[in-house]
């Protein structure tokens, strides 16, 4: 072995990493070579010295200031932005797993999908101010479900009989909806896959989309029910409002008093539906794409039957146990319904994820929670509904936890903790 | 090491931000080698590895690898160190540092500040190799595996590593020297 060779060899030596023949060698080397044996003088030298410092910087202990800190804020920013860090979670949780990503498809078409089976006796239009509602080739708005504080936005770029929907809780997920061919489109923008949905059916029949179910609630008004409510600020510009009352249906427009432009639109079906949409936008330019049936390039589309059509009894009854048993650990929700479904579908994707089951048994717990939920959606708007079941725990059959009329039944079917039914005459009712 | 960084990364995005204190021990001695010797002293050190763990968790939705989480965090502390720089007009801070550390008063400064500033200034891919040896406490077969390169190009890069931190060094000396 000549010098060049053992110095290449050296600082491996140093570091224990020859094979013995080479470590021979190198020692043999060492025997006769001063110039060598210098050269390894100062590579143990520095060899030493970083072994030193680094075991001086081993002893110091941040981990007590760095928890304190990530706890302290994420405290913070939890109750600051609780929004962010569940879209960020959703986020993470879809990317990672196909099953996720079809739980997710199914959450977003039970929105796609809300209450539309809504029948009022038909009237005539009623104020310039819905002009613009029923008339606009493209509106762009913002929609939220349930209260304001909610936390979710969805996007909707309406453009006749197809809309594309992007939710904030679901960032990386993007719906075009075709209402006339009752087909939808679902995108994970991030995992670049593409699903189709088959939404006809009973769904085709329920399913239209948010602007065509305010169209048709505010046709069919009469003039009598709508009653002028003055002026108010609203998002921090001057508006003018109305409030059109059915029976069971109430709709508020706030308008720009000089043109006429809806700035916000209020919506309460029966007691317990609410949304409200905003920052809209009428006639913007929509490029086609947007709102195009078609795989983008550089998607793959992925071979997933979703069917959710036709859901029963028992689909909602296997949806409340998955929501006992899997989101609540054991224990039935604050609340069921629409809103409540969505905001939980994060958790729901979460804890199955966490439970590692296979990817065919993850879908089938997310279609199974989004097909139950589209059985209450159709008791949503008509309110002949109840439920009870905050707080009980799973299995308990001495509470009833839920209990509707179904159409054109003289009698309740009644829930119970136990996931029991039993048919029940209007006066024996759980109070 | 018990788990893989991966693993623990995947825990505190699934909320259990407890779990993130294992990658805290895991590299903190790592953070303070690399910022050391750009900021020059331990206390900044301290403060901007501090700063650069808490911004990791907080970030770490936008970690698309969750097993790179190392060169991750790496690139989280030099931009944190950056920061800093710029604040404290590092190059006079180095001077007095410099001048002060030849009396090594102890728990302010760093013990071997010339190292640790010679260590800052080593391309990226040298830096890291150095900084789990000697500060993560990392085998190099460890190293292989947290790179994913071969062992051959571990030794290789430490020794090449070797080679720099003693020119560094080096000339660090003499710098000195016409200084006085």
């Amino acid at each position: 072995m000549n010098c060049e060779e053992s110095k290449e060899l050296l600082v491996a030596y140093v570091e224990g990493l020859l094979e013995d023949s080479e470590q021979q060698a190198v020692e043999e080397h060492l025997k006769d070579c001063s110039a060598c044996q210098a050269e390894l003088q100062e590579l143990t030298g520095l060899h030493d010295r970083l072994v030193t410092n680094g075991k001086a910087l081993a002893q110091s202990n941040l981990e007590k200031d760095v928890m304190n800190q990530v706890i302290r804020e994420q405290n913070v920013r939890l109750k600051v932005t609780s929004r962010a860090t569940e879209a960020l979670k959703i986020r993470r949780t879809i990317m990672r797993s196909p099953v996720t990503r079809i739980a997710a498809v199914a959450a977003v078409i039970i929105v796609a999908a809300i209450g539309i089976n809504y029948i009022m006796a038909p009237s005539v239009t009623w104020a310039q101010v819905i002009e613009p509602i029923l008339n606009a080739r493209t509106i762009v708005f913002d929609l939220i479900i349930g209260s304001e504080d909610s936390g979710m936005v969805q996007h909707e770029i309406f453009a006749g009989s197809r809309i594309r929907r992007t939710m904030s809780n679901m960032p990386n997920m993007t719906m075009i909806i075709d209402t006339d061919n009752e087909k939808l489109l679902a995108l994970d923008t991030e995992g670049k896959t593409a699903t189709y949905a088959d939404i006809s059916g009973e769904l085709g029949d329920r399913h239209r989309s948010f602007i065509k179910f305010v169209r048709q609630i505010i046709t069919q008004l009469q003039e009598g029910q709508v009653k002028e409510l003055g002026e108010k600020v609203i998002d921090g510009r001057k508006a003018i409002g109305f409030v059109g009352k059915g029976q069971n249906e109430a709709v508020t427009i706030w308008a720009d008093p000089e043109t006429a432009l809806p700035i916000r639109i209020e919506a309460q079906l029966g007691q317990e539906f609410a949304f409200t949409m905003k920052n809209f936008e009428f006639d913007a330019d929509v490029d086609e794409s947007l709102v195009s049936m078609d795989v983008p390039d550089g998607y793959t589309l992925e071979k997933t039957n979703i069917d959710l059509g036709n859901s029963n009894e028992e689909d909602f009854i296997e949806s409340l146990r998955i929501w006992a048993e899997i989101i609540g650990d054991g224990t039935f929700p604050e609340a069921i319904g629409t809103e409540a479904t969505m905001k939980q579908m994060p958790l729901l994707v979460q804890k199955v994820t966490a439970m590692q089951v296979s990817e065919e048994k993850g879908t089938q717990i997310g279609m199974s929670f989004a097909k139950g939920m589209l059985f209450h959606q159709t008791l949503e708007t008509q309110g002949q509904w109840k439920y009870t079941g905050a707080g009980v725990k799973l299995g308990d059959a001495s509470k009833a936890i839920f209990w509707y009329q179904p159409q054109g039944s003289a009698t309740y079917r009644v829930i119970y903790g136990d996931l029991s039914v039993k048919d029940v005459a209007p006066e024996d009712l759980p109070k | 090491m018990s788990e893989n960084d991966k693993y623990y990364v995947e825990r505190c995005l699934d909320g259990h931000p407890d779990d993130y204190r294992y990658l805290v021990r895991r590299y903190q001695g790592v953070l303070l080698a690399n910022l050391a010797g750009k900021l020059g002293s331990r206390d900044r050190a301290e403060e901007a590895a501090q700063e650069a763990l808490v911004r990791a968790y907080f970030n770490m939705g936008k970690l698309r690898k969750p097993d790179s989480f190392f060169s991750w965090l790496l690139g989280i502390a030099d931009n944190v160190a950056k920061e800093h720089e710029r604040k404290e007009q590092i190059q006079r801070q180095r001077e007095i540092v410099r001048s002060f550390s030849e009396e090594s008063s102890g728990t302010e400064l760093s013990q071997d500040y010339a190292l640790e500033s010679a260590i800052a200034e080593l391309p990226e891919a040298y830096r890291k190799v150095i900084l789990l040896r000697y500060y993560g406490g990392h085998s190099c077969n460890q190293i292989a595996e947290q790179l994913d390169m071969p062992l051959g190009t571990v030794t290789k890069t430490l020794s090449r590593a070797y080679a720099m931190l003693r020119e560094s060094l080096q000339q660090q000396k003499q710098a000195e020297v016409y200084e006085v």
